[in-house]
Parts: C-alpha cells; sequence; structure tokens
C-alpha cells in the first residue's frame, strides 16, 4: 500500500500548509481583536499538520518529528503561561501589570499591541495547544496493535 | 444595516443544504454520505459568508475561512480512510 497519497493531493498540500499555518497564526495573535484565539488557533495550525500526515504518510512525518521538542516546547507554553499570570504578584495573581504600567503592550485599546499580558497567553495557550495536538495525532498514528 | 436580501440567500443556501442532507441520511454507500457532507460543508461556508454580509460584521469571514480549510482536512482524512488508511 502506498504511504502517501496522489500527487494531487501532495502538491496541494504543499500550497495548503503554509496558508492554514499563518492563518493560525494570524488567530492566535489577533485573539484579543477577532474571534478565536490560543485554543481555536493552535487547533488550526495543527490542521495543517494532519495535512501533512495525511497527505505525505507516517514516514514522513516520523522524520520531521521530534518527539522531545514538541514535549519542552509544550511545557514551555504552559510554564510562559504561568509567567505571565505572575507578572503582576506584587499586587494579585492574574494582575494585568503590563497593562496598567508595563513597558509594552499596552498601546490604544484596538490596536495589535494592546490588552497588556493577553496576547503572551494568547501565544504561550497556541503553542501549547499545537504541539499537543500533534504529539496525541502523532502518537495515535504510530499504535499499531492490529499488525502485531 | 442590516440587509434582508442576504437572509433571503442564506435561506436557499440553506435549503440546498437540507438536500445535501437528505443525501447523508439516506445514502446507500458511504462514498454518497462523504460527497454529501462534502458538499454541506461548501454550503455551510457559503452560508457563513452571507449572514457575515447580512449582519455587516467583517470579522465573520475569518470563521469561514477556517471552516473552509479544515474542512478540506476532514474530507481528506475521510478519503484517506476509505482508499485503505495510514499506511
Amino acid at each position: 500500500m502506498r504511504s502517501d497519497m496522489g500527487l494531487i493531493v501532495k502538491t496541494t498540500a504543499r500550497a495548503t500548509i503554509p496558508l492554514i499555518g499563518i492563518f493560525g497564526a494570524y488567530v492566535v495573535s489577533h485573539g484579543h481583536l477577532t474571534p478565536g484565539g490560543g485554543f481555536q488557533g493552535g487547533a488550526t495550525i495543527a490542521g495543517a499538520g494532519i495535512l501533512f500526515l495525511i497527505a505525505f504518510g507516517f514516514g514522513e512525518m516520523k522524520k520531521r518529528y521530534n518527539h522531545h521538542l514538541y514535549s519542552v516546547l509544550e511545557g514551555f507554553g504552559g510554564l510562559v503561561f504561568l509567567g505571565a499570570a505572575m507578572l503582576g504578584l506584587g499586587v494579585a495573581f492574574f494582575y494585568n501589570a503590563l497593562w496598567h504600567e508595563g513597558p509594552i503592550l499596552n498601546g490604544q485599546p484596538g490596536t495589535l499591541l494592546s490588552a497588556g499580558y493577553l496576547p503572551i497567553m494568547n501565544l504561550a495557550v497556541g503553542l501549547k495547544v499545537f504541539t499537543g495536538l500533534i504529539s496525541a495525532l502523532f502518537a495515535i498514528a504510530a499504535y499499531r496493535r492490529w499488525r502485531e | 444595516m442590516i440587509a434582508p436580501e442576504f437572509f433571503y440567500s442564506a435561506l436557499i443556501v440553506m435549503i440546498g443544504a437540507f438536500m445535501a442532507l437528505l443525501r447523508v441520511f439516506f445514502g446507500p454507500s458511504v462514498p454518497d454520505r462523504v460527497v454529501g457532507v462534502d458538499t454541506l460543508n461548501t454550503l455551510v461556508v457559503a452560508g457563513m459568508i452571507l449572514l457575515g454580509a447580512a449582519y455587516d460584521r467583517t470579522i465573520y469571514i475569518d470563521i469561514a475561512i477556517v471552516y473552509a480549510l479544515l474542512s478540506y482536512i476532514g474530507t481528506l482524512a475521510i478519503a484517506r480512510y476509505l482508499q485503505g488508511g495510514l499506511e
């Protein structure tokens, strides 16, 4: 059985995977302005990874997937979320210190560089969701008990 | 500003979506149902765009784009399964 799909699907995937990735990055980075945010954008970027796995097959995915890197990045996303939550620990947990007196991310509401720690948290959650979903999908694809 | 003609066209798209849903319900074979679901996805994207125009919200278009991209992946996954699975 072929490990990858046909030529049309592979060429379409080459064109579509960057599109999905860039659109997911847009959804993540504009999470405080438009619908979406960390989880939705991360799941969209994970959709690009699933498209890669479907179109190019498991062997090609295995060459490019690094379990340790993805595991470290998932933990890093959670730590960045907690670190952003602890920025204003002098007042309270989850106190938005970047918005009230921070040096960055306190622009006019409605612009990209506003809303304090929210973009940082969106990026962290997006990274965590993307790496977690890709790791889960890869583990499911690698699990082949039916062959034995 | 709410434009009523976009609601009417969304209603027409909805009728087409129900007809695609009939194929999903009564399709005798699995590929019939897959084609029905694929048609339904496209019609849902069209409905999202029309409703976004009807409610005059440009940010609704983002959701339609995401849905169009992800429905393609879903159809591709089902096709991959029907042709024999991953390796």
